[in-house]
This record gives structure tokens, C-alpha cells and sequence, in this order.
């Protein structure tokens, strides 16, 4: 009687949600806050989207059009922050907090305080470096880089810039840690970490690396911040101090964040490929062992990023190298994905499209890696247009297709509802088309001689800067679809049972559509847990 | 499950939790404290 009673209670509790303002603002529910993160994360791509639009605006023609080049310049580098801090990063902690409990079998975080300051952390960072736009001397123009001596001569923005990526680096670490001790604490009993989702194991690495990286981020930048203001020369060279060393320490950070940015759309794929394959994963412990590798790996290849700043040859062989190696884990994960797919009943549902647009695109992004790993190469390719394709291929058809592919693989269990398939098949088929015709052209420029960062260019650069920048305006408008198709779908969407993919595995679809406000307030079963780790 | 068992459970996975929290943050704090550091010793040399 006693325990039905306490039973009964617990189980008010987890059934009360608070309504209106309170409801986000003091969120402690792990759906909400992962959804705010979300709606925080398609804000801050649409505004970083914005500036890339008039990137691509100034670089239609040859010559200044609209804006002056020290904006330009504001333009490449606030692109880059608020992309990577307030887009890819923030969609990532979006996704962990709603899935990670769901796929685990525990009811909510294991520290929700935290979860909710976490976020809200976020909106005050990109506030204050945002606003740096208005202050006098325009926004941080220097790169997202951050390179001494250039960035000390920032002017108001300074100082902004530097709060507003202390306050980003720990949210990350606090999500971080949120999301370590989460797996480490409350997977349901059975659920072994070889059992674990492909979901959980790549962000429980991301997680990893961000403990690891973002301090160092944080050190760095507070040692800029005394050299503007205390007096001290870190990286200032008349007193005595390194500015090569600032980075090196930035690129320690610089390169594992790559990873933090790629990872966990590893372990998206890895859920959808076999989902609408109608095949369990192939080589489910090598997926989980080449994951952990590349992150290992991301943390021994950072000086690939200087080699024209200048180095011993034994340091220029031993960076090539230990960059090339990195190839053979990713290839592990591509030949496993291929190998999945490999006489399975397939069908090309969004979620799909986006994961094998992912494995090709990304492929290219890896292979131009590769070139630019080359030292010799290097010293060609080194901030020409063509590292600007590099990454780009790495992070807009990797990291952004791998949030979309999740988003359009989960929400129908978010919201109990199927989205418009036809139209999200359009967003899928314009966003790739334009994607390639935005950042393919950018490899010719970049080996015709086309230097990055920079507002005007020779004429004979023209005609691929026209296509490139007709690709971005296409590819800015079909994003528009987007937000349009989730709207659609929790507004108007067709209800969906517990299962939005006949071919899915995994807890989080032993939950009805939407899920209760906690996931798993009664641990599921050892049977369930093995239903879903078919892998 | 008796309630007292289940809130020995309970208060023993909160331990759990907290103590694997404040470990995860003195790594992350001593990672920012180590590059400062070494920054510190490198200059200096």
C-alpha cells in the first residue's frame, strides 16, 4: 500500500508541467530544453546564413559593391562564430537532450539545473556578440581564429568578443558534463555500453573531447584578454612572448572542435542507414572503436593547420602523417555504412536522402583533407579558396545534412506526427544541388590562386565567384523550406503510431508519439533494450 | 522495492552523479589551468 502510495505520488509529479513562460524559462525537462536549443540553434544558422549571404553578395563580381571591406571582414568572422558556436554546436546539445534519455531508458538528465543554465547561457553570448556590430570599429573582423597580434587591435569588440566566448565554451563544457554523467549514471539496467545507440556512444566521445577543448579555448582567450588589458605578452612579441604559441594552443583546440562539430552526425547516420535498410549496422564495435579513434587521433594532428607558419621537418612529417592516418578510421565507418546498405530493402525517405547525401559529400570534403595534409601541397593550397571548399564540404553537407537527416529522421516521434514528405524531399534534392554548386567551384578558385578572406578579386576569378554565389542564394532560399516544414508538421501533421519508420530500432520508439514529458519514469524492460540494440 | 531501499537507491546514485559531475569540472578546470600554465613556464624559459 505504501508503495503504490509513494508510486502514485512520483508518478504526479512526473506528469506536472509547468505552463506559459515558467515552463522554458526555469525548463528542467530535458524535451524542452532540447527543444529551445533547437529553435536557438535554426535562429542563429539563419542569421549566420545572412552573413554569408552578403559574403556572397560582395563576391558576385570583381570589385567593392556593397559593403566596405572592414565589414567584410566582420562578416567572414561573426559567419564563423555563429555558425559553428550558435548553430552546428547548439543543434548537437538540441538532439542529445532529447534523444540521449529517450535511447537510454532514463526519465530525464541527471542534471536538469544545469541543463536549463546551460542553455541560457547561450542567448546572452550571442546577444553580446552580436551587438559587437553597433560598437565603434565594427564587430571582431580578425577571423574566428582569433590570431595575436591581429586580434589585439580590435577595437570596442575586444572585449566582447572575448566574454561572448568564454560564456559559449562553458556552456558546452556544463552540457558536456551533462551529457557524460547522463550515460554514465542513468542507462537503464542492460543497457551495457556495447548496447548503447551509435547515437549515444559518438556524442558520449564529442563529450569527451569538449571537457578536453574548451578549456583550452577558455585559456587561451583569457591570456589575449591580459595581454590587451593587463599588460601581460603571452603572444605579444616586443615583450618577450610567442604569438606562434597562441596557435598552436588554438589549433589544440581548433582541431578536435571539428570532430565536436562531425561526430555525432556520425552516430545520425549510423541510425539511418540501417533504419531504411531494413539491415542491422554492419560492424557495430568497429563503428564504436574508429569513432574513438578519430577523436584520439583529432587530438595529434593540430599543427596540419600551420605548416606555412613554419616548422622542423620531423614536426611537418610527423602532422602529415598522423592527419593521414586519421583516413583510416573514416574509411572503417564508410565502408560500414556502404556495407549496411549492401543488399538491403532500401527506400529514400528524407531522413535517408540527407545520410547518403552526408556519406558522398562529406567523402569529398575528407579526400580534400587529405590533399591539404600533403605539406608540400599545403604550401599551395594554404588559405586559398580552397581550403574554404574543404571545410565547408565538411561542415554544411556534414554536420548541417547529419541535423537535418536527425531532425527529419525524429521529429515525427517529437511531435506525434509525420511531417510533408514531399515537401521535405524538395528541401533535400534543392539543398544538395545548390550545396554543390555554392562549394564545388570554390576548389577551382582556391587552386586557380583565389585567396581566402578577402572582400574583391581579379577578374579572371569572376565566373566562378557568379556560380558560386548564385549556389549560395539558392541554397540560403531552400532553407527556408525548413522551418516552414517543421512548423507544418507540428501544426497540421498526420498522427503517426509509436514507430515513424517501419525499419527502426531503438527505445526511443517503444515510446508513444510524442513521448511523455519523462521519457522513462519505470526503466524498461531487458527484453525491450534488446529489441532495440539489433545492431 | 521497499521505499527505504528505494531511497538508499536513490540517494546512492545521486551521490554517484554529483561526485562524477565535480570530477568531470576539475578536469575541465584543470585543462584550463594547464595551458595557462604551460603558456606561463614556455614564456618564461
Amino acid at each position: 500500500m505504501a508503495d503504490a502510495h509513494v508510486h502514485d505520488a512520483t508518478h504526479e509529479d512526473h506528469e506536472h508541467k509547468p505552463h506559459g513562460w515558467r515552463r522554458w524559462v526555469f525548463a528542467t525537462n530535458h524535451k524542452d530544453i532540447g527543444t529551445m536549443y533547437l529553435i536557438f540553434a535554426c535562429t542563429m544558422f539563419f542569421v549566420g546564413g545572412a552573413m554569408a549571404m552578403v559574403i556572397r553578395l560582395e563576391l558576385f563580381k570583381p570589385g567593392m559593391q556593397f559593403v566596405d571591406p572592414q565589414f567584410f571582414n566582420s562578416m567572414t568572422t561573426m559567419h564563423a562564430l555563429v555558425m559553428i558556436f550558435g548553430a552546428v554546436m547548439p543543434a548537437w546539445t538540441g538532439l542529445a537532450n532529447w534523444m540521449i534519455p529517450m535511447q537510454l531508458g532514463a526519465p530525464d538528465m541527471a542534471l536538469p539545473r544545469l541543463n536549463n543554465f546551460s542553455f541560457w547561457i547561450l542567448p546572452f553570448a550571442f546577444t553580446l556578440l552580436l551587438s559587437s556590430l553597433f560598437v565603434p570599429g565594427g564587430a571582431p573582423a580578425g577571423g574566428w581564429t582569433m590570431y595575436p597580434p591581429l586580434v589585439l587591435q580590435n577595437g570596442a569588440s575586444f572585449p566582447m568578443l572575448i566574454f561572448a566566448v568564454h560564456m559559449m565554451g562553458a556552456s558546452s563544457i556544463l552540457g558536456a558534463i551533462n551529457v557524460v554523467v547522463t550515460i554514465m549514471n542513468l542507462r537503464a539496467p542492460g543497457m551495457t555500453l556495447l548496447r548503447m545507440p551509435l547515437f549515444v556512444w559518438t556524442w558520449l566521445i564529442t563529450a569527451y573531447l569538449l571537457i578536453a577543448v574548451m578549456p583550452v579555448l577558455a585559456g587561451a582567450v583569457t591570456m589575449l584578454l591580459t595581454d590587451h588589458f593587463f599588460g601581460t605578452t603571452f603572444f605579444t612579441a616586443a615583450g618577450g612572448g610567442d604569438p606562434v604559441m597562441f596557435q598552436h594552443i588554438f589549433w589544440f583546440f581548433g582541431h578536435p572542435e571539428v570532430y565536436i562539430l562531425i561526430l555525432p552526425a556520425f552516430g545520425i547516420v549510423s541510425e539511418i542507414i540501417p533504419t531504411f535498410s531494413r539491415k542491422p549496422l554492419f560492424g557495430y564495435e568497429a563503428m564504436v572503436y574508429a569513432v574513438a579513434s578519430i577523436a584520439f587521433l583529432s587530438f595529434i594532428v593540430w599543427a596540419h593547420h600551420m605548416f606555412t607558419v613554419g616548422m622542423p621537418l620531423a614536426g611537418q612529417l610527423f602532422f602529415m602523417l598522423s592527419t593521414m592516418l586519421i583516413a583510416v578510421p573514416t574509411g572503417v565507418k564508410v565502408f560500414n555504412w556502404t556495407a549496411t546498405m549492401w543488399k538491403g530493402s532500401l527506400t529514400f525517405e528524407p531522413p535517408m536522402l540527407f545520410a547518403l547525401a552526408f556519406l558522398f559529400l562529406f567523402s569529398i570534403g575528407g579526400f580534400s583533407g587529405l590533399m591539404l595534409a600533403i605539406v608540400p601541397a599545403d604550401y599551395q593550397y594554404q588559405d586559398t579558396y580552397f581550403v574554404v571548399a574543404h571545410f565547408h564540404y565538411v561542415l554544411v553537407p556534414g554536420a548541417i545534412f547529419g541535423i537535418m537527416a536527425g531532425v527529419y529522421y525524429w521529429l515525427p516521434k517529437w511531435a506525434g506526427k509525420m511531417y510533408d514528405l514531399k515537401l521535405a524531399t524538395w528541401h533535400f534534392w534543392l539543398s544538395t544541388i545548390f550545396v554543390n554548386v555554392l562549394f564545388f567551384p570554390q576548389h577551382f578558385l582556391g587552386l586557380a590562386g583565389m585567396p581566402r578572406r578577402i572582400p574583391d578579386y581579379a577578374v579572371q576569378f569572376t565566373d566562378w565567384n557568379m556560380v558560386s554565389s548564385i549556389g549560395g542564394f539558392g541554397f540560403g532560399l531552400a532553407q527556408l523550406l525548413f522551418p516552414y516544414i517543421v512548423w507544418k508538421c507540428v501544426r497540421a501533421g498526420t498522427p503517426i503510431g509509436n514507430k515513424a519508420w517501419e525499419g527502426a530500432h531503438g527505445l526511443e520508439w517503444e515510446l508513444s508519439s510524442p513521448p511523455p514529458y519523462h521519457s522513462w519514469t519505470t526503466p524498461p524492460s531487458d527484453a525491450l533494450i534488446a529489441r532495440g540494440a539489433t545492431h | 522495492m521497499t521505499t527505504a531501499a528505494m531511497n538508499e537507491d536513490e540517494r546512492a546514485r545521486r551521490r554517484r552523479v554529483r561526485n562524477s559531475a565535480i570530477l568531470w569540472a576539475l578536469i575541465a578546470a584543470g585543462f584550463y589551468l594547464g595551458f595557462v600554465v604551460l603558456a606561463l613556464v614556455r614564456g618564461s624559459r
